[in-house]
């Protein structure tokens, strides 16, 4: 009964994982047609790679799009984590308002959001470009952070960074040898998704850039007049990268714990 | 760990700030045009002849230039379409352009100083052409005979014989043209009978004709023959064209909308001199040529066009090519605050009566 | 304890200057119009009536509404079962799997998008393959299958994440608590695990819900023009018509249908969280 179970969820899971993967599968192997096409593969080729490499504005766009993501992303984090916490502990009322605030961004169609960021920027005549974009990004993924550490601290048990306290730990230590690695799942999926916001983005980056800052989906959207697949090959190269980088946050963890046990034999024999 | 941490962040913001500041002491140009509308050759010969940096934006619609234009950007060359520069021109937008400093202009062709493709800016005092073209009937030959496109013209897209067969262009300006010259009606007009009536047309064929309204995929679409009829661009029927010999192009005699994308300085632009070598540039031969070429648009240098239509040039015998010019049926557009509006909402009803 | 309330400070200025000055600006627009006379803004509600009164609009709202929550249900029932089969993997089996479930949104969405319109066009993949059967074409793209299935696509790992989150926390002795006390599994998972599952629900609905009901992006590349969504009107709106104050209207009227249902979400939340306190 057992097997059958655990045979049907792998399957299932399968199926997931493989509903996800196709249209990126489908990309790169696309990314090496000789025409131009989205249909027809007519042959094997780099050309669009080397049209890629090639392209100023695109690699251009292509760090742009990253760099922002990162920044983005640490920065919400970091405040959206201590922001959580700190309403975890707060009153109902204000619990309420910045809950309420958050819902905003987070319900607002992009576009309007957009506007109002671009009359906003006008209206205090703060130049837009790289700070504009990377301030839009940070103030749409700070929601999404709360969001996600939230329910985490919703389940967390009250009273253990209280219990750390009376042990004599100091508030600090209680935030972050208690809370904070008690969060940490729900720190990371925050984290993640902010990510994932801001190296997407498109309709709040359009409005609030400016002076040649243009991000990935900029790029995407406005060369697409006809597809053109040199953006195939740039979003290749991205799985490529993310692979490799999940890779050694697989392995790095790894060898870390090997590295770990091995201390801790000797540590043992030298007891002994 | 965290001090690892702190590090990298650090190095992030060294790393962006160091970004910022720009490079160097290059002249900088920044232009502001529609994407996949010039050859990648073009600015990186430019940068290299004059030594300058040139910053590329893409817009994918005139209304979208538009809304940064009137939130202050700065730009020192545009490209946008016709109406969009009459409407810059009204609103004080743009500053003149010298032409003596236009030393290519000669080599425009007539016809874009003519009526009605000249009707916008009739000097040429704020706008220097860069594609020029026509709006009309892509048909697929083998399933869609001449002679029903001939006699029917726009109004085959109401002909339920070809329903489920159909590309339309989603943007409110091009539908509602097609029933406005079917009809026999300007289409600039704002009386509200003919306005009326245009949507009447299009809701017809929302609910007759199982359209599928959509924009650039219609480019593709047609290049790998998915549909039999569509409303393109001369400049994408070409490319159609050359890549699928099935298919042709067709201006209607009840006339059609004639378009001119032209380059344009902004008041606000930081080198406008800049931007005057830029324009020059971009109309003389070799780089208009090359242009067109990677392209597919008309060029508007005359020289230009004579190269490529000729026998054994790129575009001979491409029909969609070279646009119909002195045709008094022919239109430009205007610009209307009222018919935008009025034309944009029931647009959007129109689509949404499937 | 209290201290750390005194965390929620510089949020709270940084939120009211980029969230809440922005929104004002919107509301300011909304009800009022640019006038032709001396004063440029005029108090009204006449864009709320213009929207409010046309069956077409409120027709457009109900496919968006309808799509949203089609959307939203369909994430559900593909993403709790994910979810749970994940959280009941190794630490490291469950890092790795969470990984490999967000990795595609990283990629770049219009792109992904793009690539379904290649799968599922009528010489595409899918209808390449049936061809083999000699059955097909089947029109797949423009059609309400492709939009809703481009939605789940784009919002599917949102929902996977939060569930997950909720499940992986959970407190597992409760659960061998409730077998011990002779509870059937069906039992267990109805009044222990899903219960206390809750919140990653809600929040995931919060995550595919809000953004689905205001995409125009998905269903504009799958279901063609036609396909007119709330937010292709205010998009439509904002850029080609320059009608800021229609826009910003129908965005409102847009917001409160979106805050209401969070309100009812939320009542619902707070019931199940008294049950599962009852066990």
């Amino acid at each position: 009964m057992n097997k059958k179970k655990r045979i049907g969820s792998k399957i299932f899971l399968g199926i997931i994982v493989l509903f996800l993967y196709a249209p990126i599968i489908y990309t790169m192997v696309f990314s090496f047609n000789e025409g131009k096409s989205l249909t027809k593969f007519s042959g094997f080729s780099f050309k669009w790679y080397e049209k890629m490499f090639s392209n100023d504005t695109m690699m251009e766009a292509l760090f742009y799009t990253i760099i922002v993501a990162i920044l983005a992303t640490i920065i919400s984090t970091l405040v959206g984590t201590v922001t959580a916490i700190g309403l975890s502990k707060s009153r109902r009322a204000i619990k309420n308002v910045v809950e309420q605030v958050n819902q905003l961004p987070i319900m607002n169609p992009e576009i309007v959001t957009a506007i109002g960021l671009l009359m906003l920027f006008s209206f205090i005549h703060f130049e837009k470009g790289f700070f504009t974009m990377l301030l839009a990004h940070i103030m749409f993924c700070i929601p999404y952070v709360i969001l996600s550490v939230m329910p985490k601290l919703r389940t967390l048990n009250p009273n253990l960074a209280e219990a750390a306290m009376d042990l004599g730990a100091t508030p600090w230590q209680a935030l972050t040898k208690v809370i904070v690695p008690e969060c940490m799942p729900g720190i990371i999926s925050g984290a993640l998704i902010a990510f994932t916001m801001s190296f997407d983005d498109f309709v709040i980056s359009y409005f609030v850039t400016g002076n040649g800052v243009s991000n990935i989906s900029i790029l995407v959207y406005t060369e697409s007049r006809r597809i053109n697949p040199s953006i195939n090959a740039l979003s290749t190269i991205i799985v490529v990268i993310i692979t490799i980088a999940l890779l050694l946050v697989n392995i790095i963890p790894s060898l870390a714990s090997k590295k770990k046990s091995k201390v801790e034999s000797i540590k043992e024999e030298n007891i002994k | 760990m965290k001090k690892k941490g702190l590090a990298l962040v650090l190095m992030l913001f060294v790393l962006s700030a160091l970004s910022l500041c720009g490079c160097g002491s290059k002249e900088k140009l920044k232009i502001y045009l529609p994407g996949e509308y010039m050859s990648d050759d073009l600015v990186p010969n430019f940068e290299k002849l004059y030594d300058v940096k040139v910053d590329v934006e893409l817009f994918d619609s005139n209304e979208m230039m538009y809304t940064k234009i009137m939130a202050g950007d700065t730009y020192d060359v545009l490209i946008p379409s016709d109406y969009m520069i009459e409407r810059l021109i009204k609103e004080d937008y743009l500053q003149k352009i010298d032409i003596s400093k236009i030393t290519n202009f000669s080599s425009i062709t007539p016809a874009l100083k003519e009526a009605p493709y000249n009707l916008f800016d009739p000097d040429n005092s704020y706008s220097v052409p860069y594609f020029w073209g026509t709006v009309g009937i892509i048909y697929n030959t083998k399933n869609v005979p001449f002679e029903k496109v001939q006699s029917e013209e726009f109004e085959i897209f109401r002909d339920t014989d070809f329903a489920g067969k159909i590309y339309f262009y989603d943007s409110e300006r091009d539908a509602f043209m097609i029933p406005f010259k079917s009809l026999g009606y300007s289409m600039n007009t704002s009386n509200e009978d003919e306005i009326m009536e245009a949507y009447n047309w299009l809701v017809d064929v929302n609910t007759t004709m199982d359209p599928i309204t959509v924009t650039d995929d219609v480019i593709d679409g047609m290049a790998q023959g998915r549909k039999d009829l569509a409303i393109v661009y001369s400049g994408d029927a070409a490319y159609v064209l050359s890549e699928n010999e099935d298919m042709s192009y067709y201006t209607p005699s009840c006339g059609t909308n004639v378009w001119v994308d032209a380059m344009v300085i902004p008041k606000n632009a930081s080198n406008p001199d800049l931007a005057h070598k830029f324009i020059d540039y971009v109309i003389s031969y070799d780089v208009a040529l090359d242009n067109t070429e990677a392209v597919g648009y008309a060029s508007v240098n005359e020289d230009v066009l004579k190269t490529v239509t000729a026998p054994g040039g790129l575009y001979d015998g491409n029909e969609a090519y070279l646009p119909r010019t002195g045709y008094e049926k022919d239109e430009v557009f205007n610009d209307n605050e009222f018919l935008r509006k009025r034309l944009s909402e029931l647009w959007i009803k129109a689509k949404a009566a499937r | 304890m209290k201290q750390f309330r005194k965390m929620v400070y510089p949020y709270l200025v940084w939120s009211t200057i980029m969230i809440a000055v922005p929104m004002l600006l919107i509301l300011l627009y909304a009800f009022t119009t640019q006038g032709n006379t001396v004063t440029k803004f005029l108090f009204t509600f006449k864009n709320f009536k213009r929207f409010l009164t046309d069956t077409t609009f409120l027709n457009v709202l109900y496919t968006s509404l309808r799509i949203a929550v089609e959307t939203t249900l369909i994430c559900i029932i593909l993403g709790y079962p994910t979810a749970y089969v994940i959280a009941k993997f190794s630490e490291k089996a469950k890092l790795r799997w969470v990984l490999v479930i967000t990795l595609p949104t990283w990629i770049n969405m219009l792109v992904r998008t793009y690539a379904w319109t290649g799968i599922l066009q009528d010489d595409g993949v899918i209808n390449s393959f049936l061809s083999i059967f000699k059955i097909g074409p089947i029109p797949l793209i423009y059609t309400d299958f492709a939009v809703i299935l481009g939605m789940v696509y784009n919002f599917l790992p949102f929902m996977i994440i939060q569930i997950y989150t909720s499940l992986t926390k959970m407190d597992y002795s409760l659960k061998e608590a409730a077998n011990d006390l002779g509870a059937g599994p069906a039992k267990t998972f109805l009044k222990i695990t899903l219960p206390l599952s809750m919140p990653g629900v809600i929040s995931g609905i919060t995550l595919v819900f809000l953004p689905a009901v205001s995409s125009f992006c998905i269903p504009r590349m799958l279901g063609g023009g036609s396909y007119v969504m709330v937010g292709t009107i205010i998009e439509s709106q904002f850029l080609t018509a320059g009608d800021w104050n229609f826009g910003s209207a129908i965005s409102l009227i847009m917001a409160i249908i979106i805050m209401i249902s969070m309100y009812i979400t939320k009542k619902v939340d707070k019931g199940e969280k008294v049950e599962g306190a009852s066990v």
